[in-house]
C-alpha cells in the first residue's frame, strides 16, 4: 500500500503539469458563446491527442499507451488542479468498442474516436425507459444487409454535436425484454435522424432527444452479437460512473476553494458553523477521492469495474449538492438576484447528478443485489 | 499509487480476524462469560501485542496500516479486550520515550497499561491537572500513561490505577473505562524514559486516531453484516424484511456510509508513518471527523432493521452501537475536529 506516486508516475505528472501549463488556452473559462465553447472542447481533445495524452490506459495496437489506469487519474488530477479545459470522455464508449467490437470496426473507429476527429454520444434512454432501461422500445428490424431503425431517444447528451452514437435498439421483440436488445454504432448525420437539444433546469442545452425514423445502418456496424445490447449497455455504465473518470474531484477541489473564498469574502470565517461546514466539504471531497482511488488500485489489480462504483456514485452525488447547498447558504440574496453569477446554474447542473448513469435509487438497489439482500 | 494490502497485510488480517471471530462476542452476556484472558495470550503469541514496538533500527515493527488491520478486525469482533489502550497507544508512548523494556513486557501480555484522557475523552490527560481524568480501555491494566509537562518538553508519566480511581459507567461495555475525581498527588505520578518532541506527539495522536476510526470502521462493518444476514431469514407479510426496498436502501445507505468512513481511515492509517506528522494529522482527523458523522447512524440503522428485537439488552446490536459511540467521541467528537480542519484549511485565506 502506499498512496503516492511511483517514480515512473511522479516523472509522468511532472512533465505533465509543464505540458498543461505551456498548453492551455488562456480564456478558455470566459467563454459564453456555446458554438465557440464546443469547438475549444474539441481543439483541446486533438492537442491532447497529439501530444499523447488521450487513451493513456487504452492497449497500444489501438492508438492507446498501455499504461495502468492510475496514469489516467494523474491526468485527470493535474488538469484539474491547473484548471483544464473538461477532459474528453472517449473513456467509456471506447471501453464498449474494444470489448465488444470486430477488430474490422476496431480499426475503423477507434483511432478517430481517440484523436477526437469523431465525436461520440450514447442513445439508450428513451421517453419511455429511464431506470427500466431494458423496455426500451426504439426497433431496429434486419432489411437484408441493412437494419432500420425507428424510435425516439431522450437524455443524448452531446448529441446536438455528435458524429456519431452508440445506439440501443430492440431487435427481437419476441424475446424476455433483456434479451432483445442490440448495439449499433451509428451515424447520426444519417438521413432519418433529427436532434433537438434539450435545455435543462440550469438553462444550459445539455443533452438532446434525437428522433429515428426509418435510418439505415449496414449489419456490420452492429455491435457484438445479436441480443448482446444489454450486457455492452451495462460494461458501458459501469465504466461511466466512475466520478475519477470525469476529473471531477479535481473539479470538486476547485469549486471548494471558491466557495471557501466566498465565505472570507462575507466575512464568515470567523464563525464556527461556517467553519465546520466549510470543513465537512473538504472531509467529502477527501472521502471520495480515496474511495475512487480504492477503486481505481482494485481496477489496475485486474477486477473489472463492478457494483463498487455505485458507492462512488452515490458519494459524488452527495459531496457535489452538499457543496452546492452550501454555497448557496453562503451566498443567500446573491445567488437568487443574478448578483452572484453562475453559481444558480451549478446549483441546478449538481441535481442531476444523481439522475444520470443510474438514479440515486437505482444505485441503491444495485448495492442491496451486491448485498445480495432478496429480491 | 496503491492503495491494496499487500500479502504479509492479508495474512495479518486473518490471522487477526480469526482471533477476533473466534473470540468476539455473540451475545452480550459472553462479556461475563468468556475467558477473555486466553483472547490476549493468543493475541500476544501471535505477535499482534508487539506491532509498535520497535525494531533494532528504531522502527515499528508494524506501520499504521497493520495496526489498522488488527484494531478493525478487534472492532468487528467487538472483542473486549485492551487492544487499543494497552498494545497501541500505551506501547507507542512508552516506545516514543524510550523506555522499550516496558513495552516489551506489554507485548509479552504480561503486564497492560492503559492511557489516562482528559474529562471531555479528547485527549491524553496531562499535567498538572487538578480536574477529573478517565482510565481509558484499562482491563487488567495496574497503570495507566499520561503527560506531564516540564522544561524539557512534555513527558509521559505513569499513575497506579489502584489507588483514587472508580469504575465509572461507561456507554461502552465492551473496554473498562475508570474515573478519578482528581486532584491526583503528583507524588503518584513516575516519569518514563526521555521527553518527546512535537512531532512525538503529533504522531501518537495521528496514530490513535486511525486506530480508534479502524475499530469503528470494524463495528460498523460487522453490525451491517448482521442485519443483512437477518434481513434475508427474517419474514413478515409472508416474505422476507429484505426484499422491502425500505429495508434495501436502508441497508444501501449504511454500506455506504461504513465503506467511505473505511476509506477515509486506509489513509490515515498509513499516513500515520509514510507522511509529514501535520499531513498524517489531517488525514487522522479527516477520517476521524467522516466516521464520527456516520458511525451512529449506521448502527442505529441496524438496530432499525431489527425491528423489537434489537432494542433488547440481550441483543447484540445496542453493544454494536455502544462502543461506535465511544469511538466516535474519543480524541475528538467530529464537531471538534471540522474545527481543526478548518483551522488548517482557512488559514491565510
Ligand atoms: C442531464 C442528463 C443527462 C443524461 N445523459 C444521458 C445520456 O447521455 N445517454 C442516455 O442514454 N441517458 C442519459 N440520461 C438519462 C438518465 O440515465 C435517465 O434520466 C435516468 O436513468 C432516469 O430515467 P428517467 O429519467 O426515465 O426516470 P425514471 O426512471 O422514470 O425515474 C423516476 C423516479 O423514479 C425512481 N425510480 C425508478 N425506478 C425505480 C426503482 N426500481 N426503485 C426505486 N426508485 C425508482 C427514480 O429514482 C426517479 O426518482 C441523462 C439524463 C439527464 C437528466
Amino acid at each position: 500500500m502506499d498512496y503516492r506516486d511511483t517514480p515512473e508516475e511522479a516523472g509522468f505528472r511532472a512533465d505533465l503539469r509543464q505540458w498543461l501549463a505551456d498548453h492551455i488556452p488562456a480564456g478558455w473559462d470566459k467563454i459564453e458563446d456555446e458554438q465557440e465553447a464546443v469547438a475549444l472542447r474539441k481543439g483541446w481533445h486533438r492537442t491532447l491527442y497529439q501530444a499523447g495524452y488521450v487513451g493513456l490506459s487504452w492497449p497500444v495496437e489501438y492508438g492507446g499507451r498501455g499504461l495502468s489506469p492510475v496514469y489516467d487519474a494523474i491526468l485527470n488530477e493535474e488538469s484539474g488542479n491547473l484548471n483544464a479545459p473538461p477532459l474528453p470522455s472517449v473513456g467509456y464508449i471506447g471501453r464498449a468498442i474494444f470489448t465488444y467490437a470486430s477488430e474490422e470496426q476496431k480499426q475503423r473507429f477507434l483511432p478517430p474516436l481517440l484523436s477526437g476527429d469523431t465525436q461520440w454520444c450514447q442513445g439508450f434512454s428513451e421517453p419511455e425507459a429511464g431506470s427500466d432501461l431494458a423496455s426500451l422500445r426504439t426497433s431496429a428490424r434486419l432489411d437484408g444487409d441493412h437494419y432500420v431503425v425507428n424510435g425516439q431517444k431522450m437524455w443524448t447528451s452531446g448529441g446536438q454535436y455528435a458524429d456519431w452514437c452508440l445506439l440501443l435498439a430492440r431487435t427481437d421483440p419476441d424475446v424476455p425484454k433483456h434479451k432483445g436488445i442490440s448495439a449499433f454504432l451509428v451515424s447520426v448525420k444519417e438521413p432519418g435522424v433529427t436532434v433537438r437539444p434539450i435545455v435543462i433546469a440550469s438553462g444550459e442545452a445539455e443533452t438532446a432527444e434525437v428522433f429515428w425514423d426509418d435510418v439505415r445502418i449496414p449489419v456490420h456496424q452492429r455491435l457484438g452479437a445479436p441480443g448482446e445490447g444489454w450486457r455492452i449497455a451495462m460494461t458501458t455504465v459501469s465504466y461511466e460512473r466512475g466520478p475519477a473518470d470525469i476529473g471531477f474531484i479535481a473539479a470538486y477541489r476547485r469549486t471548494l476553494r471558491k466557495v471557501e473564498h466566498l465565505a472570507a469574502e462575507r466575512g464568515l470565517l470567523e464563525q464556527p458553523e461556517w467553519r465546520k461546514k466549510l470543513a465537512r466539504a473538504y472531509v467529502q471531497g477527501e472521502v471520495l477521492r480515496l474511495n475512487c482511488m480504492e477503486q481505481l488500485s482494485s481496477r489496475v489489480s485486474g477486477r473489472p469495474p463492478g457494483p463498487e462504483g455505485s458507492v462512488a456514485k452515490l458519494l459524488w452525488a452527495d459531496a457535489e449538492q452538499s457543496l452546492q447547498h452550501l454555497a448557496m447558504d453562503i451566498l443567500g440574496a446573491d445567488e437568487l438576484t443574478g448578483s452572484a453569477e453562475g453559481w444558480l446554474s451549478s446549483y441546478f447542473t449538481s441535481r442531476p447528478v444523481s439522475v444520470y448513469g443510474g438514479s440515486a435509487q437505482i444505485q441503491k438497489n444495485i448495492i442491496a443485489r451486491m448485498l445480495d439482500l432478496p429480491r | 499509487m496503491l492503495t491494496l494490502l499487500t500479502d504479509e497485510q492479508q495474512m495479518l488480517k486473518e490471522v487477526a480476524g480469526e482471533i477476533a471471530g473466534s473470540a468476539g462476542l455473540a451475545n452480550p452476556s459472553d462479556l461475563t462469560s468468556r475467558n477473555w484472558a486466553a483472547t490476549w495470550q493468543s493475541l500476544a503469541q501471535s505477535g499482534l501485542l508487539a506491532l509498535r514496538t520497535r525494531d533494532e533500527d528504531g522502527s515499528p515493527v508494524g506501520s499504521g496500516v497493520e495496526v489498522a488491520v488488527v484494531a478493525e478486525a478487534m472492532g468487528a469482533g467487538l472483542v473486549p479486550v485492551p487492544y487499543l489502550g494497552s498494545a497501541i497507544l500505551a506501547t507507542e508512548l512508552l516506545c516514543l520515550a524510550g523506555a522499550d523494556d516496558d513495552a516489551a513486557r506489554l507485548a509479552e501480555g504480561t503486564a497492560r497499561a492503559g492511557v489516562l484522557l482528559n474529562r471531555d475523552l479528547s485527549g491524553l490527560a496531562r499535567f498538572p491537572a487538578d480536574g477529573m481524568v478517565y482510565g481509558w480501555d484499562v482491563d487488567g491494566a495496574e497503570e495507566a500513561l499520561a503527560l506531564t509537562d516540564s522544561p524539557e518538553g512534555p513527558r509521559v508519566v505513569r499513575v497506579s490505577l489502584a489507588d483514587g480511581f472508580v469504575p465509572a459507567v461507561s456507554a461502552d461495555l465492551t473496554r473498562r473505562l475508570l474515573r478519578s475525581d482528581g486532584p491526583i498527588d503528583p507524588a503518584r505520578l513516575t516519569t518514563v524514559g526521555r521527553p518527546l518532541t512535537p512531532e512525538d506527539l503529533l504522531r501518537w495522536e495521528a496514530l490513535a486516531l486511525a486506530a480508534v476510526c479502524a475499530d469503528v470502521v470494524g463495528v460498523m462493518r460487522s453490525a451491517l453484516a448482521k442485519a443483512i444476514a437477518y434481513a434475508k431469514e427474517r419474514v413478515q407479510y409472508g416474505v422476507l424484511i429484505g426484499s422491502f426496498q425500505a429495508i434495501q436502501h436502508m441497508c444501501a445507505e449504511a454500506y455506504v456510509a461504513a465503506e467511505a468512513a473505511a476509506s477515509a481511515t486506509s489513509y490515515a492509517a498509513w499516513a500515520v508513518d509514510a507522511l509529514d506528522p501535520a499531513d498524517a494529522l489531517l488525514a487522522g482527523w479527516t477520517a476521524k471527523a467522516q466516521c464520527a458523522a456516520v458511525a451512529r447512524d449506521v448502527t442505529e440503522t441496524v438496530m432499525q432493521v431489527f425491528g423489537g428485537i434489537g432494542q433488547t439488552y440481550e441483543h447484540i446490536a445496542h453493544v454494536h452501537t455502544r462502543r461506535a459511540l465511544m469511538d466516535s467521541l474519543v480524541f475528538g467528537d467530529e464537531n471538534a475536529l471540522l474545527l481543526r480542519i478548518a483551522d488548517v484549511r482557512l488559514t491565510g485565506e
